[in-house]
């Protein structure tokens, strides 16, 4: 499987606060799906102006198929499954970071998008580069550079397959039929 | 094995596992809450499955949105009540039942020495302190959780955070683990597990070290844990009458790394200065900054204790005349022991307002929202900008005894002061 797309850099420590903040959690409706979906994209960072460590044109730029690569500990906090769909509703397809908090991890490839860590990922990257993600391979190249680097993940067996069908809970429907 | 390990591999029907393997385990416990408790059951429902795997293993607490604040949140609780008893899920704590659901999974019983306990909380971590393998998980995982009862792990290993001596008062277990996630960072433990041992852990109360196991999700651990001893066997009497069994770590176990503190040598209280938890000072380099806002309560730092000791420095003072100090108990059951004790009214005739126990502004979700540019001092465990409202409000962190002497004079003060005189 692979995934090709362009990258935002982001920096270190990016929190699920700054994500997604806590007063929009009772927001939306998750009953309805494209209600819901409109309303977490469009809340998360939605105080990013205050912060250094996500580009400032992110919001107003990001675009389907985009990459962000960051700086260590991507994610850290808050369970709040938001912090991660608000990155996926706003087009971001994969992360990859020096190093991403468990839950993150966890919350980004339920929802179908990989999330990547490797140590010293981020100095090789920035924002407008062109990055491939081959995850059967574990590899990951930088066009602009040309520069590839490896990468080896600590995931379950299915984990790529659950990508594949779109997620944990598509994965789990496919499993029921 | 360490204790971690030796829980995981039993429950994934294993003789043995080592740090970084991926096991599947099965649930022992599972716990929503208000925050995401609707969110959870929207999707279980997309799952299309009718019934969860056993209703007696599930856990629902209302802790964020007490009483509700608004028709979203009443709707969501609805959401949680229809699915509750359509499930026939016995173990509901409704408002004015329970607490913030970290307290009331310890406090009531629930979480049991040996088990695994998942939630949809990063603060699930708390529950480690009765010798469980506690941890947080998204909504959809929670989801399949609901469908499968099992749970995949990546075995962590275990740092190993030894605490010789003992707390010497008014320092207290919120400064020791402060200066734990200094030396750790927020980034340290990785993936990892924080395990307490040592003469200071074993001094410490229940609630003392509750504060430890909470907080070890600062450093980005998978879970904290602590072994169960005599002082848990005598907290749990009465608390439950299921049967568990008192897990340690192996003599010749092997630890990623031991980290050695010394509880005497913490002689002055510790701040994490916004906006990482991780930022710890000594009280005096701040000592001085004014506060607009105090906050007695949360998860970490709700408990009867917690209130006595900022009762006893509060007592027959007033606080400062410009600061909103606000007191919440973790619990009903704390509230009550408070109530019996003359904590609330001591807390009322100093001037605080007493809130019902929920989470409180621990975060953005319900009361104490900082406006801009305000000065929090709080015993909750983190101040990431804009966690509890403006982003430009600052949030800094410390024990119930730093934010009551704050309190006192509407700037950050060192307790010891009042110590001495009380």
């Amino acid at each position: 499987m692979e995934l090709k797309g362009r990258v935002w850099k982001f920096g270190k420590d990016v929190d699920t606060d700054e994500l997604f903040a806590g007063r929009f959690i009772m927001g939306g409706d998750e009953t309805s799906q494209s209600q819901y979906q409109e309303f977490i994209a469009k809340s998360g960072l939605s105080d990013v102006g205050h912060r250094e460590n996500v580009p400032r044109d992110f919001l107003t730029k990001v675009a389907k198929g985009d990459i962000i690569v960051a700086e260590e500990n991507f994610g850290i906090g808050s369970s709040r499954q938001q912090a991660a769909e608000t990155l996926k509703f706003k087009g971001v397809q994969a992360v990859v970071a020096d190093s991403i908090h468990r839950i993150f991890f966890r919350n980004f490839w339920n929802l179908g998008c990989p999330a990547v860590d490797l140590p010293g990922i981020s100095a090789e990257f920035e924002s407008g580069h062109e990055i491939v993600i081959n995850l059967r391979q574990g590899t990951i190249k930088n066009l602009n550079t040309g520069k590839e680097f490896e990468f080896r993940l600590i995931i379950p067996s299915w984990f790529i397959d659950m990508v594949e069908v779109g997620g944990l809970i598509p994965y789990h429907k496919s499993l029921r039929s | 094995m360490t204790l971690v390990e030796k829980i995981l591999a039993k429950k994934a029907g294993k003789k043995f596992v080592r740090p970084d393997e991926i096991v599947e385990v099965s649930v022992d416990l599972a716990m929503i809450h208000d925050a995401l408790g609707a969110h959870t059951i929207a999707r279980f429902r997309e799952l299309g499955v009718k019934k969860v795997w056993d209703p007696a293993r599930i856990v629902v607490v209302l802790d964020h949105y007490v009483p509700n604040k608004d028709i979203d949140t009443a709707k969501k609780c609805l959401n949680i009540k229809k699915f509750v008893l359509e499930q026939g899920i016995e173990n509901y704590y409704e408002v004015g039942k329970g607490g913030i659901a970290h307290q009331v999974l310890v406090e009531k019983g629930h979480v049991l020495p040996g088990t695994t306990l998942v939630g949809v909380d990063s603060h699930t971590t708390t529950s480690g302190v009765v010798g469980a393998f506690a941890t947080g998980i998204g909504v959809d995982e929670m989801a399949a959780v609901f469908k499968t009862g099992r749970l995949w792990e990546r075995v962590p290993g275990t740092i190993r955070i030894n605490v010789e001596g003992k707390l010497v008062p008014p320092v207290m277990s919120k400064d020791l683990m402060l200066l734990i996630l200094k030396r750790l960072g927020v980034s340290g433990a990785l993936f990892k597990s924080l395990q307490y041992t040592g003469p200071a852990i074993r001094q410490m109360s229940i609630a003392g070290r509750m504060v430890l196991t909470n907080m070890a999700i600062e450093s980005g651990a998978t879970n904290g844990i602590i072994e169960p001893d005599q002082k848990l066997v005598d907290f749990l009497k009465g608390r439950t009458n299921q049967p568990f069994e008192l897990v340690q770590s192996d003599r010749d176990a092997e630890y990623s790394e031991t980290i050695e503190f010394h509880a005497d040598d913490i002689k002055e209280p510790v701040i994490a200065v916004p906006p990482k938890p991780s930022n710890a000072v000594g009280v005096t380099e701040v000592d001085g900054t004014k506060i607009d806002q105090a906050f007695i309560g949360s998860c970490t730092n709700g408990r009867l204790e917690d209130l006595r000791i900022a009762a006893k420095i509060l007592n027959g003072r007033k606080v400062d005349k410009l600061t909103k100090v606000i007191v919440i108990p973790a619990s009903q059951e704390v509230l009550k022991a408070a109530l019996e004790e003359g904590l609330i009214a001591i807390f009322v005739e100093a001037g605080a307002v007493v809130g019902p126990p929920t989470c409180g502004p621990c975060m953005e979700a319900h009361m104490g929202i900082l406006g801009p540019g305000e000065v929090c001092i709080s015993t909750a465990n983190r101040n990431f900008q804009g966690r509890v409202g403006d982003t430009t409000a600052k949030i800094y962190l410390a024990s119930p005894a730093t934010v009551a002497a704050s309190a006192l004079k509407g700037k950050i003060s060192d307790p010891r002061e009042f110590f001495r005189e009380a």
